[in-house]
């Protein structure tokens, strides 16, 4: 009989939750069909079935995580539909682990089974378990039993449809009003806490126990002086990574200011020009090119080390940080040294706002050879990035500030903005870099330069 | 495309209908010699002569009577009231006859009038010349009221209103004459009762008309650049009928509204959009919808006391910020 596997969809990705099954049990499926929704630590991606059948069995119930590889459920002739629950002990037991899940653990009487534990013989509870779990109702309903909640409308319809209790929530609105975002938080705090820790030793597995099931779902109105706060999938796979980076990249940084009165004239030129309609281009599109063309004659800083050698890419693509709510995700533009100033402009605009509404795919996000992080907007005179592995250096982009700068002796008011670049220093040293970054300055203060 | 003044804008298109139709006059004070008191009709009683261009003594509701009956015998009168605050004169003409003759008549015979009329405050002339009373005839079914915030729209709404076989109120803005805009050239109406989203946006929608709808735009592009906020705008031009469509549908996008006018708050056209939107877009609001009016006094001839009591752009940006909404993200210039 088939098996549907938990496929491998991004680089990074080690485990996905099914974020929503499109199929039942029963229904007929054709090859290529999407049978689910599967989050992985970057986006929600669809799941196609690669058999034609019948979906005979789900293994793996919508929230609940298993890793790649896993067989997540089952399809068939239609023969074995009918026994829900006894038939399971046809299958080799799967290895999903239960205890964190919101809707099994421990109300339905299985819980404490220890992460990773294999699942027992006996008929899989879960299967006729009520979707919510009663709640303890007198932590709840003691401290929240007369209070008036306050909801938006769309939050009380989100919270509807999402099947939540807005008794769970606290909201963030004036007067404690619950807002949309806290909605949106709260499901992806539920969304983490159905993660199950992944069987790795790792950064990522240790917040994982302590936010087993009712936690999460019950506690959360009731907090005490401090609250857990569970990692989303996301937030856990940034934590691993930038810790693996700041552990094994022995990281150095060079600094400077670059002179951006021209680059921004230049850009305002652009902009006036620029048609109903047609793409305005920022300051970030006009470094991205800069460091582009820079990259181009230092290959070296567009490298990556692996296993004691140096990977030169052929490819100068741009990553570009944006900060969404709950994270940070970093998509690239591919090429970004032949592309002109608009095109990355169009591109840059594309990502970002698809990085809002959680559409990266994997192919966004993967192959960067270089990244920019940029908080001009945020005001800040500098900082440093840490790299983001596997590339060999990242730039920081501070605020373009008015200065007197001298000039000629004389107190001259210029834009002036400060960048730094972390760099490996296992391939990277510290001349290459500055020179690498006087190439940078010297092109955006050439701006012109940025347009062949 | 032509670039031009809001009053250049009324003042070709009068001339315009004129020559178009010759059922077309006008009529008023002051409009004929001395050319309007806001220069609209300048040089029109020259070209079309004293029967189509029409002076008339101080007597609103003489000559709003007498246009109601040239409308009902086929002529297609408009009429200037030099201000909007003199139509209390002409109260009853357009209430009890204007707006119901059409109905009361069975049919017979429709009333092809149009009321042009400048309204607002700002300009120091205190409280009895300063006053913005769309409402009052937003309130009455059998008029129609548009209300443009540029020049552009003043001339396709003008056209369209004296095309129109019912009464429309046609509500200018004294401090609006001056601006400037494009304005489509060629043939260029615009249909009654539809609003415009002057500009997408979605973090919020700001609901206007007339100047304020202006100054909504300026805010909107401000909020833009200093807060990385998505404000669209929508200018909902006609007062009566009104464009449910387009405001429901731009708050079930962005999900809370502000409601800007420069009319006094309570019962005002602010009043009327707000309990559309409770009606029609509730489950998709993510807070209380604001409005943001003139202050509830007649307005003071002070000029910093006048411009205490009328709507600001800072009331606006308070607004805004009593929705709280979190900043968005992006790491990025």
């Amino acid at each position: 009989m088939p098996e549907v596997t938990m496929p491998r969809l991004s680089d990074t990705m080690q485990e996905g939750t099914i974020a929503r099954w499109l199929k039942k049990p029963g229904d007929r499926v054709e090859r290529g069909d999407v049978l689910a929704e599967i989050e992985t630590d970057k986006a929600t991606m669809e799941l196609q079935a690669y058999e034609s059948g019948v979906l005979e069995k789900i293994l793996v119930q919508e929230g609940e995580s298993a890793p790649i590889g896993q067989v997540i459920a089952l399809i068939g002739s239609g023969a074995g539909v009918a026994d829900q629950g006894g038939a399971s002990a046809a299958h080799p037991a799967p290895q999903t682990t239960t205890a964190s899940s919101v809707t099994g653990g421990g109300a339905a009487g299985s819980g404490g089974s220890g992460l990773g534990t294999p699942q027992e013989a006996s008929p899989r509870p879960r299967a006729t378990a009520p979707v919510e779990v009663p709640r303890p109702a007198a932590p709840v309903g003691q401290e929240n039993g007369d209070r008036v909640i306050k909801a938006s409308p769309l939050a009380r319809r989100l919270a509807e449809e999402h099947n939540i209790d807005l008794r769970q929530i606290r909201g963030s609105g004036p007067g404690g009003r619950i807002v949309r975002d806290d909605i949106e938080a709260f499901l992806e705090s539920r969304r983490a806490a159905a993660v199950t820790a992944p069987a790795e030793a790792g950064v990522g597995a240790a917040p994982a126990p302590p936010v087993a099931a009712p936690a999460a779902t019950a506690e959360v109105g009731a907090a005490p002086a401090e609250e857990l706060v569970p990692l989303s999938r996301m937030q856990a796979t940034i934590a691993r990574r930038l810790t693996e980076s700041k552990q094994t990249i022995p990281h150095f940084y060079v600094s400077t200011e670059i002179d951006m009165t021209e680059a921004l004239a230049l850009r305002r030129q652009l902009n006036e020009s620029v048609g109903e309609g047609g793409v305005k281009v920022s300051i970030n599109d006009l470094i991205i090119k800069a460091c582009a063309l820079a990259l181009e004659k230092f290959p070296e800083v567009n490298s990556s080390y692996r296993d004691g050698q140096f990977v030169r890419h052929q490819a100068i693509n741009v990553g570009i940080a944006v900060d969404i709510p709950h994270g940070l995700v970093v998509p690239v533009i591919r090429d970004a040294n032949l592309k002109g100033v608009r095109t990355i402009a169009r591109e840059a605009r594309a990502l970002i706002e698809k990085a809002h509404a959680g559409k990266l795919t994997p192919a966004d996000l993967s192959g960067g050879t270089f990244s920019i992080s940029n908080m001009g907007m945020l005001d800040v005179s500098e900082f440093i990035a840490v790299i983001n592995p596997p590339e060999a250096a990242i730039m920081a982009v501070a605020s373009v500030r008015r200065t007197f700068v001298p000039i000629d002796d004389q107190p001259v008011l210029r834009d002036m903005m400060h960048v730094t670049v972390s760099a490996d220093h296992r391939i990277l040293y510290g001349a290459t870099v500055a020179r690498f970054l006087q190439e940078v300055k010297r092109l955006l203060q050439n701006p012109f330069s940025l347009l062949g | 495309m032509a670039e031009m003044t809001y009053r250049q804008a009324l003042h070709d298109t009068l001339r315009e209908e004129l020559q178009r139709d010759e059922n077309v006059f006008l009529i008023g004070e002051e409009i004929g010699r001395f050319e309007g008191s806001y220069k609209i009709t300048a040089g029109l009683l020259q070209e079309f002569g004293p029967k189509r261009v029409v002076d008339t003594p101080i007597c609103e509701n003489g000559f709003v009577g007498l246009a109601i009956g040239a409308a009902m015998l086929g002529l297609r009168p408009i009429v200037e009231i030099m201000t909007i605050n003199f139509i209390a004169l002409a109260m009853d003409e357009i209430v009890n006859h204007a707006a119901k003759i059409y109905y009361m008549f069975g049919g017979q015979c429709p009333v092809p009038l149009v009321i042009r009329t400048p309204g607002g405050g700002g300009q120091q002339l205190s409280a009895t010349h300063s006053q913005n009373l769309e409402v009052w005839f937003a309130h009455v079914p059998g008029l129609k009221v548009v209300a443009p915030s540029t020049p552009a729209d003043a001339r396709g709404l003008l056209r369209t209103a004296v095309r129109d076989d019912n009464p429309v109120l046609f509500l200018e803005n004294l401090a609006l004459y001056n601006t400037r805009g494009e304005v489509p050239e060629g043939d260029y109406t615009i249909p009654i009762g539809k609003a415009q989203v002057m500009k997408e946006g979605h973090d919020l929608t700001i609901i206007s008309y007339s100047r304020m709808a202006v100054v909504a735009l300026d805010v909107a592009r401000r909020l833009e650049q200093e807060r990385q906020l998505s404000i669209e705008v929508v200018d909902v031009r006609s007062l009566r009928p009104l464009d449910h469509e387009t405001v429901v549908n731009s708050v079930k996008k962005t999900n809370r509204a502000i409601i800007f006018e420069e009319d006094w708050r309570s019962y005002g056209v602010g009043a009327e959009l707000a309990a559309t939107l409770q009606e029609e877009a509730f489950d998709y609001l993510d807070a209380p919808i604001q409005r943001v009016a003139g202050a509830e006094v007649p307005l003071p001839y002070s000029k910093p006391l006048e411009q205490a009591a009328l709507p600001s752009a800072r009331q606006l940006v308070e607004a805004v910020d009593r929705l709280a909404i979190r900043k968005r993200r992006v790491v990025y210039a």
